[in-house]
């Protein structure tokens, strides 16, 4: 088998692993008491999260007024944080269906916590077109549902109604994706448990058996999901994009959006599971399934649609000039130098010039050069939706409505909050669940493991050939 | 009885074949009708609950529940009348002619009243001297009624007791006898009738003597005018004759005298009505600081407040060189520029001859006279300004108030009756006056608020308030105008005439006693009615009445050889502040008023306060300098100024503006009140003890200073940051001419990307010609821009029907606010308090942007009022998810409350910026009080006591936390004039709706229609060439037409 395989190909799996140990190795963690570095972790996780409770609930109570929005810049913060989280959350759908429909095999390494980080950058998305409305407790009229208010239905014109529907498809089909893919993996875990635990698993397998029969049509739905969650993976921030690309204030108006949004979204995905999974992986002693094979891949992602937005940010400047329209040059002028020419040199450095140096191998495969460099990522793209929202705002039409904008500490607590959130969930799941795929691990061991393949199989296998050939 | 139901058993009486039971199951609805059941009381004493009530009420309840919990807001209060009264149709609005009078201030209005409360003030047309207009004062007046913390009934001040009005009377007539020295110290009163009432309070009281002040005094006009015609009155100016005014420091656009009437005399000469043979009068206005007028002149001549006298003797001598009088000889100068400026200003002025109108706000009497003798030079007199229905506005001669005060410490008086003045608050000396007041035995106030010098009288007998009143006024000679009551006395108060009345003993009402002033006085001036009844039902149905008098002035007889030897020269080089009357404050006595507060300065765009005016210039290189280095940056921060005068020194925040001349300050009166309802205590600073007297005994309205830089203000209630539109400047070194503001932002690259915006346009009157054929091109590019478009085919959607506009004559526009606050009266716009503004979450559906453009040292200014523009391509409309705004059929932009969640995705997506978020609780509509706003730190925050809701349009929906709102073009006068149409079978004429700006507006600058209606006022005014709309280019496709600005320049006056 190992014959076909090319070999500077590297291994994916290190180790070498028997299946036996994959088992032991993935699902250790959630069979342990939680070493000390979670419960601290935890502790700080439910505390943000709490602290950002208590900040929407007082937005809640006393109004949008907490924030420090105004006539001029209607989104600030909320909205930016918005497609942050969005944005992050692409990368799991990426990896689990369109690296899925094209065989890569790297996927199955990172695609259950990349699923996962999906599915809870989505929860703390979807809070913020909730808790932005000044009226949240009638938060049901953006559902078209039948009423007697003539009846009254929604307006199907809008991009912020799209946002409903492409938010809430893409999270029912992200979740039933993930949790397709948890099923067998939750039996593993299930036939080693006792007690009430194994109730648990087995209530949470679907009393999976493991029967050929099952496979074949988890295999199927996995595919039949796949089909439908990869032209998702393009929808979702096209239509989060359309809430700007849509409207009339320049440097919102523009046909690029689309491309650059989705570009964006999976770059800033990619960079969040790097942040967690260069962790976990350390953590949970998981470097045998997430190599620096799977770093190197990704790195290898980050730059080419780090890139992708660098060209959109330079095509936006152009076109900005080619136009002639004064409105569009001012727009553009005004974010480069304007009163918040900071954040589009946050944006530009972090998201342009930083990730050029995964040019060079070495920088790629490097854990610690990778691990800031996902962090920057992870911060330029924040102020990238910070700089398209609030610094266009501040600066369209009419200088006389001009205006500024900063936080207050409610918003930044909600900010806070959501990574409590993201946190809070992503700890608990590394508790729960096996963090990364058993049973996909384990169809790869016999074509990626290192003791089938890799150089240092094919030096092996050619000594021996050359061996062979002198006797 | 057969066991038949042995089987089947529910209850031990079915086992038992209890015979009730077989009874009752007999009849399947036993229980039916429930309704007489509940009815019948012994029966339910008697019943008890059984299974199936518990199911009703459970039902019933939760039915019940459910019903209450979807009704957000519960009708608190809805009593019927028992008896209609004649005179109100519920829902239907009664209009009153009434007057606005505060001191000297003046308007004929019409108040509105719905089910017996008067909710908002209209213009009288009826009237020859505002003739409909309204000034923002006027506007605000109505909510003074509503003031929770008004005086409730007659007040014994020492132990702040409530007193019955009996016992105030007794009280008050056991000090005053025959020989007291009393003292009546007031304000201009305008009416006669309370004249009246004095002259007869004097004949009980014969040591009775009246001491009449203005605390922004014009007294340097009396006296000079009763020096030169022996008439101590202020003339009759007419400036709609004028083909050049010159006004030495006079805002008369703003606040000076009678601005409303001027200000639409002015205007006639300013619009241009037929745009190919395009004329204008000039305005040239001298004067330190950037003035309402300033703002609005063609030129302005800086001078330092201390160079006025010398200004004046310096186009004196160019006049009468030119035009053949006699010089003065001065020793005084003016700075270099303006002695230039002033050169040419007096070529105009000579080639004007009788068409010229010099007026100043100068409080030094030979100044004035001056003053005078200039006009008389240029045969204004006669022509442009006359003595007939002189002006009676301003009467006050502050040295009065100065003798009294020695009187007072002489310990000579026994009774001072204060009559709505304030000295303890708007004199220089007002320590003195505390001093001296305190030694008078008894002090009376008919203040019906709390006042600074209120609170140091002995009684407090409150006046109604004006709309509670009776009364009339005399704002012009033989120009009388009655007050009638809109609603009964909201509190225990009494007219000040009646307490006047009944203190000297006679008990005859007020309402008689005024009638029988106007028979005996004002009846007999007339003679198209025979009875009095007959002229009496008229005047008061139309609000005022006209009788000619005779003037009694004489030939111009004044000494202006000695008055120029008396005009002193400048100060020098120390730095000069200029004290002004602010469009909206007055003298203070406005400062509870939070519509007035709210209301931005039209210069300054600052509310709730007095702000600095510091010089700002363009260093020639790419930035701006301001004077002292005082900033202000984009971030809602500005530098705190010190000032230090000899009268003291306070603290207020600067505002860097443009056209204040260098090493000059400026600053408003009228803030800083103490004593006064919560709404305004200690908004800005006060600034009346930095003014100065001069040897007459006159107050001088600036001061030598010192200025300096003392911290950051953090909280600059300003609403416009970005101040220009194309202001011009010389680049160090070069003769070349760059558009400054562009050059400052860094993007002097890209020429145009700020100021090319279609949003103003303007030129000069010589260049109308060109500038309609560069418009029109550009209009055409837009409309080549335009012609695309995904949807066709619906260019004919609104040919059919009304399809509403407006159009907006910029040129007619003076930047007043009256529309401003009207707007927020009839519109139920929440009032927000200094933070908010600050914090840009001011409400205000109308707003008037104030940009400077030209030279960028001595820019000119235009006012553009900019509300929802009702685009008939909104931008706002599809992007609302719940569409929650839309267009009708009409062309109107709706907005629908209450399906509206608070994305505020349609502000985002508005160009104009003209949406606003309910931030907080601003109306105290949520059915929680937790969360209400208090705007100034009062404790029961402003707007929700049912007493102040009392002024909500009930036409208009109060708008609750979290919905966006904006300008609706007033759809509910719309629907009302729609009703009126309909009610009297004819087809909606143009002018049965009018918007409340529109009908707000002194000056006619706003007019609106239906385009549809061909032969309409509004189809005729968007004929004009010179119109456009703001933004075309974007294809919003909106509906309201601006008039491009028009100036008329004199570039050889520049510098």
């Amino acid at each position: 088998m190992s014959a076909v395989i090319s070999p500077i190909r590297e291994p994916l799996v290190n180790g070498h692993k028997t299946y036996h140990q994959i088992t032991e190795d993935i699902c250790s963690p959630t069979e342990k008491a939680p070493g000390k570095s979670w419960i601290v972790a935890f502790i700080l996780a439910v505390s943000c999260l709490g602290f950002g409770v208590a900040c929407i609930l007082w937005t809640i109570w006393q109004g949008i007024g907490t924030w420090d929005l105004n006539r001029t810049i209607g989104w600030g913060w909320d909205i930016t944080n918005f497609v942050w989280w969005v944005g992050i959350g692409h990368a799991g759908t990426l990896i689990s269906a369109i690296l899925l429909l094209f065989r890569q095999k790297w996927r199955t390494g990172v695609n259950r916590a990349a699923e996962a980080m999906t599915i809870f950058a989505v929860i703390c998305a979807a809070l913020f077109p909730g808790i932005h409305m000044g009226r949240i407790w009638l938060a049901f009229f953006v559902f078209p549902y039948p009423n007697t208010r003539g009846p009254l239905w929604v307006n199907f014109n809008s991009p912020l109604l799209w946002d409903v529907f492409a938010i809430s498809t893409y999270f029912t089909v992200s979740l039933l994706f993930w949790y397709t893919g948890l099923v067998p993996d939750f039996a593993t875990v299930r036939d080693r448990a006792r007690g009430f635990r194994k109730k648990f698993y087995n209530f949470l397998s679907f009393g999976w058996t493991g029967k050929a029969k099952h496979w074949q049509r988890w295999e199927a739905l996995s595919l039949v999901l796949a089909g439908l969650a990869t032209p998702l993976v393009l929808s979702v921030h096209t239509i989060v994009s359309f809430d700007f690309a849509t409207s009339i204030i320049p440097g919102w108006h523009t046909t690029i959006f689309p491309p650059y949004f989705v570009a964006g979204a999976i770059f800033s995905g990619f960079a969040m599971v790097l942040t967690l999974m260069l962790i976990t992986r350390k953590v949970l002693k998981l470097e045998d399934y997430i190599t620096l094979a799977h770093i190197e891949s990704m790195n290898k992602v980050i730059l080419l649609t780090g890139t992708i937005v660098g060209v959109a940010y330079l095509t936006e400047l152009f076109i900005a000039w080619y136009s002639g329209f004064v409105y569009e040059q001012f727009a553009f002028y005004n974010r480069a130098t304007g009163i918040y020419w900071w954040s589009y040199f946050g944006m530009m450095s972090c998201n342009v010039l930083a990730p050029q140096f995964f040019w060079f191998k070495k920088l790629r495969r490097s854990i610690v050069f990778t691990f800031f460099m996902s962090i920057f990522i992870n911060i330029g793209m924040w102020f990238e939706r910070f700089v398209i929202i609030a610094t266009t705002l501040a600066r369209d039409y009419l200088p006389s409505a001009w205006s500024y904008y900063i936080p207050t500490w409610v918003e930044i607590g909600i900010f806070v909050g959501t990574l409590g959130i993201f946190f809070t969930f992503f700890l608990l799941f590394t508790r729960i669940a096996p963090v990364v795929a058993i049973a996909e691990v384990k169809s790869i061991l016999k074509t990626a493991g290192d003791q089938y393949t890799g150089p240092e199989v094919y030096e092996a296998e050619k000594r021996k050939k050359q061996n062979e050939h002198a006797q | 009885m057969k066991d038949q139901h042995n089987n089947i058993w529910i209850g031990v009486q079915d086992k038992t074949n209890d015979p009730a039971l077989e009874e009752i199951t007999k009849q399947e609805f036993y229980e039916l009708p429930i309704v007489d059941a509940l009815a019948d009381e012994d029966m339910m004493e008697k019943s008890s609950p059984n299974r199936r009530d518990f199911l009703k009420y459970l039902g019933f309840g939760l039915g019940a529940a459910t019903v209450a919990a979807g009704c957000e807001i519960p009708v608190k209060k809805a009593i019927p009348y028992v008896v209609k009264p004649d005179s109100i149709v519920p829902g239907v609005a009664t209009y009153y002619a009434s007057s606005f009078v505060n001191g000297g201030d003046y308007c004929s209005i019409l108040v509105k009243t719905r089910e017996g409360r008067p909710i908002k003030i209209e213009g009288n047309p009826s009237s020859p001297i505002t003739k409909g207009g309204t000034s923002a004062r006027a506007q605000a007046c109505v909510l003074s009624l509503y003031n929770t913390e008004r005086t409730q009934s007659p007040l014994s001040v020492s132990d702040g007791k409530a007193m019955s009005w009996a016992d105030l009377d007794k009280a008050v007539k056991s000090k005053l006898t025959a020989s007291s020295n009393v003292r009546i110290l007031t304000n201009t009163i305008l009416s006669p009738t309370t004249k009246q009432a004095i002259a007869d309070f004097k004949l009980k009281y014969p040591n009775t003597q009246v001491v009449t002040y203005d605390p922004i005094s014009s007294a340097a006009m009396l006296l000079a005018n009763e020096a030169c015609f022996g008439d101590r009155v202020i003339p009759n100016y007419h400036f709609d004759k004028a083909n050049v005014v010159v006004t030495f420091g006079a805002d008369f656009l703003g606040s000076w005298i009678s601005p409303v009437e001027y200000a639409a005399d002015w205007v006639k000469n300013r619009t241009i009505k037929d745009a190919s043979h395009p004329k204008m009068s000039r305005l040239i206005s001298v004067e330190n600081g950037m003035s309402l007028t300033g703002s609005n002149a063609d030129n302005r001549i800086l001078i330092k407040p201390s160079e006025q006298g010398a200004a004046v003797l310096a186009l004196y001598n160019a006049v009468a060189k030119l035009g053949g009088g006699e010089s003065v000889s001065t020793s005084t100068s003016v700075n270099a520029a303006a002695a230039k400026a002033l050169n040419e200003a007096a070529k105009e002025l000579v080639a004007n001859q009788g068409k010229s109108l010099i007026v100043s706000n100068s409080n030094d009497k030979n100044v004035q006279i001056v003053v005078n003798k200039l006009n008389d030079l240029l045969a204004s007199y006669g022509n442009t300004i006359s003595f007939e229905g002189a002006s009676l506005q301003k009467q006050g001669v502050e040295t009065n108030v100065q003798t009294l005060i020695k009187e007072m410490g002489a310990g000579s008086v026994d009774v001072v009756i204060v009559n709505g003045a304030n000295p303890a608050y708007d004199l220089p000396n007002a320590e003195a006056f505390k001093t001296a007041f305190a030694k008078v035995g008894t002090k009376i106030s008919f203040a019906g608020t709390v006042d600074e010098t209120t609170s140091l009288c002995d009684y407090v007998a409150p006046d109604n308030n004006l709309l509670e009143s009776w009364g009339d006024a005399e704002p012009k000679r033989g120009h009388y105008s009655l007050i009638q009551p809109t609603i009964n006395p909201l509190y225990d108060t009494r007219q000040k005439e009646a307490s006047l009345l009944a203190w000297a003993d006679n008990n005859i009402s007020y309402l008689d006693y005024l009638k029988q002033n106007w028979q005996n006085n004002m009846f007999p001036a007339q003679s198209a009615f025979a009875t009095f009844q007959g002229f009496w039902d008229n005047a008061l149905h139309d609000g005022v009445f006209h009788a000619p008098k005779a003037s009694t002035a004489t030939a111009f007889a004044g000494d202006v050889q000695s008055a120029a030897a008396s005009i002193k020269g400048s100060s020098g080089n120390d730095v000069e502040i200029n004290f002004y009357e602010t469009v909206n404050m007055g003298a203070g006595q406005y400062a509870d008023n939070p519509w007035l507060q709210e209301m931005p300065d039209p210069v300054n765009r600052t509310v709730w306060g007095n702000y600095l005016g510091v010089n700002i210039t363009f260093d020639g290189k790419n930035a701006y300098k301001t004077f002292r280095d005082l900033k202000q940056d984009s971030k809602g921060n500005t530098d705190f100024a010190k000032i230090t005068t000899k009268g003291g020194e306070v603290t207020i925040p600067s505002n860097p503006t443009f056209g204040q001349m260098d090493n000059t300050v400026s600053a408003g009166l009228g803030y800083g009140r103490v004593k006064v309802s919560s709404t305004g205590q200690m908004v800005g600073a006060n600034l009346f003890p930095m003014c100065t007297t001069n040897d007459d005994g006159l107050t001088q309205y600036w001061a030598v200073c010192e200025v300096e830089k003392n911290g950051v203000d953090r909280e600059y209630a300003c609403v416009q940051y970005h101040n220009t539109m194309g202001v011009k400047g010389k680049v160090d070194g070069t003769d070349d001419l760059i558009n400054v503001d562009e050059k400052v932002l860094g993007i002097d690259g890209y020429q145009g990307s700020l100021t090319g915006r279609s949003i103003i346009y303007n030129a000069h009157v010589k260049e109308t010609g060109p500038f309609i054929d560069e418009l029109k091109k550009k209009r055409d590019f837009a409309d080549h821009l335009n012609v695309k478009t995904l949807y066709p085919g619906h260019d004919d959607k609104y040919t059919m029907g009304h399809h509403w506009a407006m159009h907006i004559d910029l040129n007619a526009c003076t930047g007043c606010a009256a529309c401003t606050v009207a707007c927020m009266a009839e519109n139920n716009v929440p009032v927000v308090g200094k933070k908010e503004v600050f914090r840009h979450h001011e409400m205000t559906w109308l707003r008037i942007d104030r940009y400077f453009y030209g030279d960028v040292n001595n820019p000119n200014v235009v006012y553009q009022p900019m509300m929802c523009q009702h685009c008939d391509n909104a931008p706002c409309e599809n992007v609302c998810p719940v569409a929650a705004t839309n267009h009708s059929s009409e062309g109107l932009n709706q907005m629908t409350y209450n399906r509206c969640i608070g994305t505020r995705y349609c502000a985002n997506n508005c160009p104009y910026k003209v949406r606003r978020f309910n931030w907080f609780d601003y109306t105290t509509a949520d059915l929680w009080p937790a969360n209400e706003y208090s705007i100034n730190g009062e404790e029961l925050p402003f707007g929700a006591d049912n007493l102040t809701r009392m002024v909500l349009n009930p036409d208009v929906t109060v708008r609750s936390r979290g919905v966006i709102e904006k300008c609706s073009f007033c759809v509910q006068r719309i629907q009302e004039g729609k009703l009126l149409a309909k009610r009297e079978s004819r087809k909606l004429k143009d002018n049965d709706v009018k918007t409340a700006c529109q009908t707000a507006c002194p000056t006619g600058a706003i007019t609106f229609g239906d385009r549809n209606n061909k032969s309409g006022k509004l189809s005729e005014k968007l004929k004009s060439p010179l119109n456009y709309l703001a933004l075309e280019e974007i294809n919003t496709a909106s509906s309201v037409n601006y008039t491009a600005k028009i100036h008329n320049r004199n570039t050889k006056m520049d510098a």
